[in-house]
């Protein structure tokens, strides 16, 4: 099963949820995200780099420069403190979301 | 992964380049090494990574916004890229734009006019250094209505002596007079009224203000016998001595006599450059008199008496004087001043209050009713952009998502906002242009600094701020209702092109409910003023104006004493005047009834000294020649009216009007009396009542005015006679054959005014039907704006519920079902404004009583009307949208 859209805010989450156990450039993310659900959330992996931006300007991740795989200087993200805080927040509303979506749509 | 303290990212915005391009090397190689051959790996990697052109946009605009908000070098691009950006955007969309620069041009035009009238005539400052310190002495018949009664000679020479919180006083006449012969090269030398004020000597020296050629009067400038000199305003020395520099000690001809010019006082003094009470107008020339020597009796009041404050005392001061020079009065001519009844006082007003004071309340009237309208206005802008802000949600929903920041959205819709108030203001200083125009074309006469109204550097500052706080107000409300659009749904929603929100239509809705409450406040003030001008026009003047011309003439005394020549003038004219064609009737008064001149006193009564206790008489003045009471249509009542034969060496005789008989004789015939006009107690010589005649209102519907006494013009020489011409061929068509009749008798004599009757009546209520017009325009312009503001609420309603309806259609609802429902929605609201109007025009009627003639400030015909009205005009507003559901196609509605 694929899913054609991510709900809001989905993105994010993951990314924070990417780099939770360690620091990864931009394309090491998508590739995680990818093996890690067996490709089922299509993420347009374009606008992983804009999100990035935008949890760096939120102070949730900050960018650090390091030599890549193929010898270049390539920037390397890692979870800050308010970006672990921010994780556990958005990790547990998203568990109870879908705990609560389950038993709905599992209701007689 | 080197390194694990963090170092500020020094390219931010190649990074991102970068950062792609190995994402996408990085997946190509893994689709080749997975076996696709590189072109069909690469284009999957592409078809991945969705539009990487509008992620690196996106990115490139967050970096952009993060630098914005740290350090200042950026946001002065990000301002010049916005502001290209609100160009295009406001192009774009050229209906929205013209319909808000409209709205947003008449708003701020109809207030910079307004402010520029207020700005002439209630900021302006007096001509005279420490002009605070200025005050106007009168005497004050509370009884009579008479506030702010003229001063005899002899009560300002005891006014000089016994009050000390004063400086300096002096005392001014106004005297028209008329200038012959001396002019300067390529001036005009036809003979000119002129208006010369008879004044004590020191009168400048008071003022502050000195000539700028010459020199000022000298206390021996006013004594009798003293040589007769004259000081000239700047703008007489201009228009008729070509601002000849060696005027000083010249002699000019003033009324046939001989003045030698000591001074030129400098532009811009006229004094009274303002009216103080009778002093209208402006002045050409000053003549030196000592008032306070001049003897002719203590009852004869024509002086408006003028002083300054001692440093250091106040208003209170003076006040607390006055009350002691007033008790001393009251002991020394006690049947004058001391009777109760008579309530008099000696009054004292600031000479700003007195020049500026009574056209306040209107100006404040009016410039709260272009408040009002100004924030209708902002409130239908933001109406439309919140409107349009539906349709641009997505294109903000989608900036969000790329990372523009709220205050960059915020900034982004300030820019359009301000750009748009701008413009509009332009267009709004070019409206008030036109307007200030109309305004001084209405211009009523008597608004003291009207015609300086103009748009200047002060006018445009305050249209500058107009504009930036309007930008502010529509741009703020919609801004923040848009930079919340939370971009998911946003973008979900504007791909099937429904957009609006509750909260949305909340904010909308309650902009409508306002602009409706604010256009009932103002509706409210010019239905008041509407209601109270149609009684004041009601109000019977006691004469008849129709087909009546008016020739006013000032015979110069040099030439025309002794006072026989004058009436023999009268006699001469007057006979002239009775055989032109159409002509039926034809006399001649002063001072012509309305006209805003007026003359008044005490006056003794035969028999009635000895009542102690009675206040004194006081009346009205006039002069009137034979047959003026028959030519006005006042009704003689009883007796008769003056006939050719009440000349010199007939018994002194007068008239007195009906108020005047019911008072000083009541259940007794005014016939046979005796009076002694401006007399003392006992004294004579007397007058006897040959006739009562009708009352005559003198200042309109607004005072009912004192009783009235009337000399015969054949009798008491007067020499500003107006000679008063009843026609049947139309009173204009008379102008040239009584020009040429006076030209016959004295080619040197100058007609000082010639208009008909009527527009001299018009002219007294000038100033309301200026009110009245200026609230109309305002509040018709209130009604229009509110009136749109509902349509285009109601019609966004509409199609944004298009789908609703087009359920309950096919539900089997019936189309005028819908549309019931609809309009209620709009009637609604309306009501609602209504009644928040109604209320807050009740809690501010305080502000328009002293407006009002016989109308309440909250009076129910008017509230009633204004109410059906706007729930009329509402109906309309509403049905219009609302007929829209007719021609809803259920089918592709439903497919949608």
């Amino acid at each position: 099963m694929t899913l054609d859209r991510l709900p809001q805010g989905t993105l994010d989450l993951l990314i924070l949820r990417t780099l939770a156990p360690a620091p990864r450039h931009g394309y090491a993310i998508a590739r995680w995200i990818e093996d890690t659900t067996d490709d089922a959330l299509a993420v347009e992996e374009g606008a992983l780099y804009p999100a990035l931006y935008r949890l760096q300007r939120r102070g949730w991740i900050h960018a650090e420069w390091a030599r890549s795989e193929l010898g270049k200087d390539i920037k390397v993200y890692e979870l800050t403190a308010d970006g672990r805080a921010e994780l556990r927040k958005r990790s547990a509303g998203w568990t109870a979301l879908v705990a609560a979506m389950t038993k709905v749509l599992k209701a007689r | 992964m080197s390194g694990r303290h963090p170092r500020p990212d020094p390219r931010p915005v190649a990074g991102s380049d970068d950062e792609i391009e190995f994402h996408v090397e990085m997946r190509t190689r893994r689709y080749v090494e997975a076996g696709l051959d590189p072109a069909e790996a690469r284009a999957k990697t592409l078809a991945r990574l969705g539009d990487i052109e509008a992620a690196r946009t996106a990115s490139r605009a967050i970096a952009l916004d993060m630098g914005g908000s740290v350090t200042r070098s950026a946001w002065w691009p990000s301002l010049l890229q916005d502001t290209r950006f609100a160009v295009r955007v406001l192009r774009g969309a050229p209906l929205f734009t013209i319909t808000a620069l409209l709205t947003i041009g008449i708003g701020i035009g109809a207030a910079t006019a307004v402010f520029s009238v207020v700005n002439a005539v209630l900021l302006r400052e007096l001509p005279y250094p420490a002009a605070t310190r200025l005050v106007v002495v009168w005497n004050s018949y509370e009884q009579a209505g008479l506030e702010h009664a003229a001063v005899s000679p002899e009560e300002f020479a005891d006014l000089m002596a016994g009050a000390q919180a004063f400086d300096r006083m002096a005392a001014a006449r106004p005297q028209a007079t008329t200038l012959t012969g001396a002019c300067g090269p390529g001036a005009s030398c036809e003979p000119e009224r002129l208006n010369t004020y008879i004044v004590s000597p020191n009168l400048f020296e008071m003022l502050g203000v000195n000539p700028v050629l010459g020199r000022g009067f000298t206390g021996a400038d006013g004594g009798t016998g003293a040589a007769r000199v004259v000081l000239l305003s700047d703008a007489l020395w201009r228009r008729r001595f070509g601002e000849d520099p060696t005027i000083v000690g010249r002699s000019i001809a003033l009324g046939g006599l001989t003045f030698e010019v000591v001074g030129v006082m400098p532009a811009g003094i006229q004094f009274p450059d303002e009216p103080i009470g009778y002093l209208k107008q402006r002045a050409d020339a000053w003549i030196p008199r000592s008032w306070e020597t001049v003897k002719d009796g203590r009852g004869n009041q024509y002086l408006a008496v003028l002083a300054r404050l001692r440093p250091g005392a106040s208003l209170g001061d003076a006040r607390a004087n006055l009350a002691v020079v007033a008790a001393d009065f009251r002991i020394r001519f006690s049947d004058r001043y001391a009777p109760p009844q008579a309530r008099w006082r000696l009054a004292v007003v600031s000479l700003r209050d007195e020049m500026f004071g009574d056209v306040r309340p209107a100006l404040l009237l009016v410039f709260g009713a272009v408040g009002c309208v100004l924030l209708i206005a902002c409130a239908n802008v933001a109406n439309l952009t919140v409107a349009r802000g539906t349709r641009r949600r997505r294109e903000m929903a989608v900036r969000s998502a790329l990372g523009a920041g709220r205050g960059r959205l915020v900034q982004q819709l300030m820019i359009e906002t301000l750009l748009l108030t701008g413009v509009g203001a332009g267009l709004g200083i070019l409206i008030a242009e036109a307007g200030l125009r109309g305004a001084l074309a209405l211009n009523p006469g008597n608004i003291a600094g009207l015609d300086g109204a103009r748009i200047d550097a002060v006018v445009l500052a305050f249209t500058a701020a107009l504009a930036i706080v309007t930008g502010v107000i529509v741009g703020l409300v919609p801004a923040l209702g848009q930079s919340q659009a939370d971009p998911q749904s946003a973008m979900a929603d504007g791909a099937r092109g429904v957009g609006a929100t509750a909260p949305r239509l909340h904010i909308r809705a309650s902009l409508v409910v306002a602009e409706v409450a604010l256009a009932v406040v103002v509706l409210i003030g010019a239905g008041l003023l509407i209601r109270s001008f149609v009684e004041m026009t009601r109000v019977p003047t006691g004469f008849s104006a129709d087909g009546m011309m008016t020739a006013g003439i000032a015979l110069p005394r040099a030439v025309y004493l002794p006072a026989d020549k004058a009436i023999a003038f009268q006699r001469d004219l007057l006979s002239r005047l009775s055989a032109l064609p159409g002509v039926t009737h034809a006399s001649a008064v002063y001072p012509l009834p309305m006209s805003n001149d007026g003359w008044s006193g005490s006056i003794v009564i035969d028999g009635r000294d000895d009542l102690p206790g009675l206040p004194p008489a006081h009346a009205e003045y006039a002069v009137a020649d034979p047959h003026y009471f028959e030519t006005m249509r006042i009704p003689v009542i009883e007796g008769r009216e003056f006939a050719a034969t009440d000349g010199a060496g007939a018994p002194s005789v007068g008239i007195v009007d009906v108020e005047f008989a019911k008072q000083y004789w009541p259940g007794k015939s005014a016939i046979g009396q005796r009076v002694s006009p401006f007399g003392e107690p006992g004294v004579g010589p007397w007058t006897t009542i040959v006739g009562v005649v009708g009352h005559v209102r003198n200042a309109g519907a607004r005072a009912a005015g004192e009783g009235q006494f009337y000399f015969s013009g054949l009798q008491k020489a007067e020499f500003g006679m107006t000679f008063v011409v009843r026609t049947t061929s139309g009173p204009v068509a008379l102008a040239p054959a009584i020009r040429s009749a006076v030209r016959e008798l004295d080619s040197n004599l100058p007609i000082a005014s010639l208009e008909p009757m009527d527009q001299v009546v018009v002219r007294l209520t000038a100033r309301e039907r200026f009110n009245v017009a200026v609230l109309t325009i305002f509040g018709i312009v209130a009604l229009t704006l509110a009136a749109i503001g509902l349509y285009g609420v109601l019609a966004s309603l509409v199609s944004q519920r298009v789908r609703e309806i087009g359920i309950r259609l096919a539900l089997g609802a019936r189309p005028t079902q819908v549309v019931r429902r609809v309009v209620a929605e709009g009637l609604g609201l309306a009501a609602l404004g209504l009644v928040l109007g109604l209320a807050s025009a009740a809690a501010l009627s305080r502000v328009v009583e002293t407006l009002l003639y016989a109308v309440a400030p909250v009076d129910p015909v008017t509230y009633g009307l204004i109410g059906a009205m706007i729930m009329g005009v509402s109906l309309l507003a509403a049905y219009w949208p609302a007929r829209a559901v007719m021609n809803v196609d259920l089918v592709s509605v439903l497919r949608a």
